[in-house]
């Protein structure tokens, strides 16, 4: 028990070190932080509530409003930091959902194999060439798109790349030693699975879902600049969407909030590129 | 080799299928149906709407609705419009050449882009230029594409005044010939343009590690040993060798490419299928709903299987199984 734990020290203070020698990394790493804290102390941050009329509508950027204010006279400044909230919720529940069951779908298939890898790989395949982004439209449309809705959806269209993944991973590791000596000794399949293959195979499956936070939140935007989003959520591609019929005469209303969204989902992309180097030797440079 | 063929025939079939069932019933499951929308405003009677109903073949279950569809699809019948009032097919078909117009255009340009800025980072792999512009690649790769759409109608279209701001042709000046050609060119350039830096990244990406990988092969220290032209070495045998994995990403986003412009399409108000779906989500108009996403599950499924078979005759390293 203590030489392992000895190793998993070992093995952490190499990925700490790793991960801080790669430059883009770290200026994903310190962007994260930032927007986490924009998000935590956006009541503190925003100068005015986010969905109180304040001021007479289309204001230019100026001293008192710092990014102007929108088509019904809310402070943009305001809406944008709040907006950070329902972005990061987006962003981390849909990548989650999509981890999860890109793992259990991906592990179970690569390590039970036969018959079960079969079923599932072609549920995988079929999932694969399904066209997500109409289906998550139609979907949101017909089941009404509140924030919930939008956030599962997101969640169970992007995990067959997660499960492709993972199921060559559990594949590779199904015939280590541990493995083997783990059946040996008498340890169910399912405690090998959940104990052994799952944890040693998560590695690629950690960066991809970072990745999918990033894309996860351009979805979002996508739809709610449809006009499919949730009407009650301070969202950015809501914003943009309001923004755009007003696009001559008051172009900050759309503009800052795709700077923020840039913002965010790059920070996203650095860092899964990032652990992706770190993670997968064969890369490092 | 025709095994494996089979599977992934089998596999596209299963697909679309599945597309077709799930489309199908969720599309019906909806809350709103087309009847009322399109009677909407005459304020019908309940008999009226049942007329209506039977005429479109909805007042019956799901699942004859679902067979009454097949049968009609395998005679080549799609269905009629409830909106258009015409053949479900018609109206796709007008849609799709804009719509691969527009999306051929702009992944052209964004691979020819993509590939030259990773030949010029790759040469100095970490060094000054690399650095500047996969940072730039970051920001493209994070930007919505509608969000660039509109930023670009803001500057070239509204402010500078060089470009139309939407549409495919100028209806009020009715071009011919040549004129109507460089009139469609003029509309293209900025929804175009805005669709193609938002692929950039994606080519950049991948021929950026390629060239990095292929660059580490022995045989360029031998030619290079032996006095090889720099350049020529480059040209003739590591770009040919780099240019592999991006043709590959190539052939699997053309997969995508009549649903990939959707949100571009929306906001140049370009007629292709991108909007006619979205306004067909909205006037729940089903035939037309259904055709689209059937199209559009079947070219997916058609071209993987087509990039599968170009690789085997293309590549004989890649077999099959």
């Amino acid at each position: 028990m203590e030489k392992t734990k000895v190793k998993d020290w070992r093995k952490l203070r190499e990925f700490v070190h790793n991960y801080t020698h790669n430059s883009r990394a770290m200026v994903g790493l310190c962007m994260l932080v930032f927007i986490l804290m924009v998000a935590l102390l956006a009541d503190v941050i925003a100068p005015f509530s986010p969905t109180e009329f304040i001021d007479v509508a289309q204001l230019p950027p100026s001293g008192d409003y710092w990014l102007g204010t929108d088509h019904l006279g809310r402070d943009m400044f305001s809406r944008i930091v709040y907006g950070t909230r329902i972005s990061l919720m987006i962003g981390v529940v849909a990548a989650a959902i999509s981890g999860m069951t890109g793992t259990l779908v991906g592990a179970f298939a690569g390590y039970y194999g036969g018959k079960i890898d079969r079923i599932l790989s072609q549920i995988i395949d079929i999932f694969l060439m399904v066209p997500t982004f109409f289906l998550i439209i139609l979907v949101v449309a017909i089941f009404g798109s509140s924030i919930f809705h939008v956030m599962l959806v997101i969640g169970f269209t992007s995990w067959p790349g997660n499960a492709r993944v993972m199921r060559s991973q559990a594949m590779s590791l199904r015939e280590r030693t541990f493995v083997k000596g783990a059946r040996a000794v008498g340890m169910s399949e399912r405690k090998i699975l959940f104990s052994c293959v799952i944890p040693n195979g998560i590695f690629p499956i950690i960066s991809n879902t970072t990745m999918q936070i990033a894309t996860a939140i351009l979805t979002e935007a996508s739809l709610s600049f449809l006009g499919l989003g949730d009407p009650n959520a301070i969202s950015w591609g809501q914003m943009i969407f309001n923004g755009r019929n007003v696009m001559t005469s008051a172009w900050w209303v759309a503009t800052f909030p795709g700077i923020a969204i840039i913002i965010t989902v790059a920070t996203f992309y650095m860092i899964g590129d990032g652990l992706n180097n770190v993670l997968n030797p064969r890369l490092r440079q | 080799m025709s095994r494996y063929l089979l599977k992934r025939f089998l596999t596209a079939v299963l697909t679309v299928l599945f597309v077709f069932v799930l489309n199908f019933v969720l599309i019906r499951l909806a809350p709103g149906d087309p009847i009322t929308i399109l009677a909407g405003q005459d304020n019908p009677s309940q008999e009226q709407i049942d007329i209506l109903k039977a005429k479109y073949g909805l007042d019956k279950p799901i699942f004859v609705q679902l067979l009454a569809y097949l049968k009609n699809l395998l005679k080549g019948d799609m269905g009629t419009s409830i909106i258009y009032g015409r053949p479900v097919f018609d109206v796709i078909s007008e849609r799709l050449g804009p719509t691969l117009l527009l999306s051929l255009t702009g992944a052209v340009i964004a691979l020819v882009i993509g590939t030259s800025l990773a030949i010029v980072a790759s040469r100095k792999p970490g060094g000054l230029l690399d650095n500047i512009i996969s940072y730039i690649a970051y920001v493209l790769y994070s930007m919505p594409a509608f969000w660039l759409g509109l930023i670009v109608i803001l500057f070239f279209a509204s402010y500078l005044g060089w470009l139309p701001t939407a549409g495919m042709i100028d209806a009020r000046a009715g071009y011919t010939g040549w004129a109507h050609v460089l009139d469609v060119a003029k509309h293209l350039i900025l929804p175009a343009g805005a669709l193609a830096l938002v692929g950039v990244p994606a080519y950049f990406r991948i021929g950026r590690s390629s060239m990095m990988q292929v660059v580490k092969n022995d045989y360029v220290n031998l030619f290079k040993a032996a006095g090889m032209d720099r350049k020529k070495v480059y040209r003739k045998y590591l770009f040919r060798e780099a240019m592999l994995p991006t043709i590959t990403t190539f052939g699997i986003r053309l997969a995508y490419i009549i649903g990939g412009s959707a949100a571009t399409e929306i906001v140049f108000a370009w007629p292709g299928m991108g909007t006619l779906v979205l306004s067909a989500i909205q006037t729940r108009d089903y035939p037309m709903l259904m055709g689209n996403y059937l199209i559009l599950s079947i070219s997916v499924a058609v071209w993987m299987i087509l990039v599968d078979l170009i690789y085997a005759v293309a590549d004989p390293r890649i077999r099959l199984s």
